[in-house]
Order: structure tokens, then C-alpha cells, then sequence
């Protein structure tokens, strides 16, 4: 069973993925809403900014419901994570979305998918993972301040009881990489390997609960991502912890 | 290094998507949660004016049916006023037009009570100075008949000293 992405091309030596493909796709979409809805935002809303409005409402009520002040800071990041990852994840349910073959020189007869789920591919949701916790220690350092920020991993109060308290927080720290990135990897990619396994069993019918529990897992993933984020971001910046 | 092989990971494509996601979360703020924040704070503002506004012509309406209900109560007390006061004053004028017309007409009878006298008293003379010349003319008559020319003028004149008397009294 192949887990990376499959090379199509390569440009100037930077190789271009299915996901990478995707994660293009994924931006263009992005870019067309902020184009749609951030040029002509209105005091009365049309359709799409409805939804986007909707969407922000949403997490910034529940970031403020949580970080009080600080969602001022935290929301765009927790928004940004959400409406990334549920674009590229609801892309990928596109009925026929793997099906557009592209041949390469080393792909077999029936050649390569084209487009596969950027959130499928380990590399993305590292990126995302590491943007996240670093974004999380930027803004601990910034609005907390550095004594306190390392005196989280590093103190003597108490000792050796806070001291190994810290070392716990470093390795809880390195933990939220791995749970992060293989959480939202190991959710769309097996997603991936059940609706194909279901196309293969019995295309008529069958695949049609999946595609449905995949839209969920789409949706759920991306808010698992974004609400873990917030609430860490709250932690992280939260003086009294 | 085998699993990392495994899983695809490759620093330039890493790079290359954190990068990507980072100018994704600088677009999305700047052209969209910017102006979107923009916009909502205008819209919560609005609605708050909007709100202040209608509770500040509910207010005023309130005032002006409070200023209304005064001007009208006041309308009637002065209304009331004025009444009492033109009742007062047709009761006053109505009296006062009675006593005159009673005064006006006690002077009229008295007038014509005057006048009838003076004329009953001109009546009582003139019948008198009637009677006079008839008891005259009768006398002269019967007492020529009787008495010489100085008996006669004695007797007359005597008994029209009497009727004199009598009319004066």
C-alpha cells in the first residue's frame, strides 16, 4: 500500500505531488472567496458572505466563550486552520475526484491519480501541526512574556517537582507534532483506502453511507484541528497557567 | 529514515506547503477577517444606533402623549375656567337686567301711578269747577226767582266759597 503522495513532474527540481496539485486547488478556492467576498463585503450580506459570516461568527463566539479577550489574536488563527483544512478535505469528496489519471514516465498503464487529498499527504499536515504549535508559542511568548513563557519548561520551584512537570510540558509540546499532523493525515487518508476499497467492492450503492461518513470525517477533522489549536493557543496564552 | 520514505516526507515539499499555508492565513486576514471585522463592528454599531434611535423616539412618543394628556387637561381646566366664569358672569348680568327691569318697570307703574293721579286730581277740578258753574247757574236761576239782585250775590258767592272749601279738602 503506497502512503505518499505520487510524483507527476518536477519543476526546476521541486517535485509536483497529486496533493500538491490539490493544495493548489485548495488555494485557488480560498482565494476566489476572499476575492468574492472581502471586495464586496456589505452591511447586508449576500450568499456567500452569509456563509463565511456564519463560519466566522461561529469560531470567534466560541473562541470568546473560552479566551475571553485573547480571541481577538486566537480566532483568525483558528478560522484560517478551519476553513483551509475543510476546503481541501471537501475537495477530495468530489465524486470521480481520484478518478482523472495522469501518465508519468514511471506510472504503470493506467498511469497516476491526478488529484488525491491534500490532508492525505503526511507533509501538509506536518506543515500545519508545526504552524500551529509554533503560531501557539509565538503568541505565549508575546502576550505572556519570555520569563513566564520558560518557566513553563524550565523551573526550579519546588524542585524537582516543577522541574519534571516541564520536561512533561516539553514532551507534551514535541506530542502535539505527531498527534497534530498524524490525527488529520491518518483520518482522510484511511477515508481515502475505504471508499476505494467500497468502489471496488460495489460501485452502485454501496460507497453511498461512506460518502456520507466521509463528508462527516471532512468536517469533524477539520473542527477537531482548529478547536485543539484554539484551545491550546488559550492555554498557552493564559497567564495564570 | 525508512518510515519518514514511507510517509512521503520530503523537506521541500514540507517547506513548500508551510510556506504555502502561511501566505493563506496572511491572505485570509488581511483581505477577508479584516474587512469582514471592519464591517461587523460597523453593523453592531448601526444596530446599536438603530436601537438607541427607535428607544429615544419611543421616549419621545411617550413624551408627547405625557405633553398631549397635559395640554389637554390643562385645555380643560381653562375650559372649566371659562365656563365657570361666563356662567358667573350671564348669572351676574341676568340679575343685574332683572333688578333694572324691575326697578325700570316699579318706575313705570310709579309714572303712571303719578300721572294717573295728577289726572284724577285735574278731573276732580275740573268736574269740580263744572259742579261750580252748574250749582251756579242753578243757583242764579232759583234764587232770582227768590232773592233781590244783593241777597242773591251774598248767598252765591257764600255758597261758592263753600264748594271752594269743599273741592280744596
Amino acid at each position: 500500500m503506497q502512503i505518499s503522495p505520487d510524483l507527476l513532474f518536477t519543476i526546476a527540481g521541486f517535485p509536483i505531488t497529486n496533493t500538491v496539485v490539490t493544495t493548489l486547488i485548495t488555494d485557488v478556492i480560498l482565494i476566489t472567496l476572499v476575492l468574492i467576498v472581502g471586495k464586496s463585503v456589505a452591511l447586508k450580506p449576500g450568499k456567500v458572505q452569509n456563509i463565511i459570516e456564519t463560519i466566522s461568527d461561529y469560531f470567534r463566539e466560541t473562541t470568546e466563550s473560552i479566551a475571553g479577550e485573547r480571541a481577538s489574536f486566537i480566532y483568525p488563527w483558528v478560522l484560517s486552520f478551519f476553513l483551509f483544512i475543510v476546503i481541501s478535505n471537501l475537495v477530495a469528496q468530489i465524486p470521480g475526484f481520484e478518478s482523472i489519471r495522469f501518465h508519468t514516465s514511471s506510472s504503470g498503464h493506467h498511469g497516476v491519480a491526478l488529484f488525491r487529498a491534500a490532508t492525505s499527504d503526511l507533509n501538509l499536515t506536518l506543515a500545519l501541526a508545526v504552524t500551529s504549535v509554533l503560531a501557539t508559542h509565538c503568541l505565549s511568548v508575546k502576550h505572556t512574556g519570555i520569563k513566564s513563557y520558560i518557566t513553563r519548561f524550565l523551573t526550579f520551584k519546588m524542585f524537582p517537582i516543577f522541574l519534571f512537570v516541564g520536561i512533561l510540558e516539553f514532551v507534551n509540546e514535541l506530542a502535539k507534532f505527531i498527534s497534530f499532523s498524524f490525527r488529520l493525515f491518518g483520518n482522510i487518508f484511511a477515508g481515502e483506502k475505504v471508499m476505494a476499497t467500497m468502489y471496488s467492492l460495489c460501485p452502485f450503492g454501496l460507497p453511498l453511507p461512506f460518502i456520507g461518513l466521509e463528508l462527516m470525517v471532512a468536517l469533524i477533522q477539520a473542527i477537531v484541528f482548529a478547536m485543539l489549536t484554539m484551545a491550546f493557543m488559550h492555554i498557552m496564552t493564559d497567564k495564570s497557567h | 529514515m525508512e518510515i519518514i520514505q514511507k510517509f512521503g516526507l520530503e523537506t521541500k515539499l514540507f517547506l513548500f506547503q508551510l510556506i504555502n499555508f502561511l501566505i493563506i492565513v496572511f491572505i485570509l486576514k488581511k483581505f477577508l477577517f479584516k474587512p469582514l471585522k471592519r464591517m461587523l463592528d460597523e453593523r453592531k454599531r448601526k444596530i446599536e444606533q438603530s436601537l438607541q434611535d427607535a428607544e429615544n423616539a419611543k421616549a419621545a412618543l411617550e413624551n408627547a402623549g405625557e405633553e398631549r394628556k397635559k395640554i389637554l387637561a390643562d385645555a380643560k381646566v381653562g375650559a372649566d375656567k371659562l365656563m365657570a366664569s361666563v356662567k358667573a358672569s350671564a348669572d351676574e348680568t341676568k340679575e343685574k337686567t332683572l333688578v333694572e327691569a324691575k326697578s325700570h318697570s316699579q318706575q313705570i307703574i310709579e309714572e303712571a301711578k303719578n300721572k294717573a293721579s295728577a289726572e284724577f286730581e285735574n278731573m276732580n277740578k275740573q268736574i269740580g269747577k263744572m259742579s261750580v258753574d252748574v250749582s251756579s247757574k242753578i243757583l242764579s236761576k232759583v234764587l232770582s226767582e227768590l232773592f233781590t239782585e244783593e241777597e242773591k250775590q251774598k248767598l252765591m258767592s257764600r255758597a261758592l266759597e263753600r264748594i271752594d272749601e269743599k273741592i280744596t279738602n
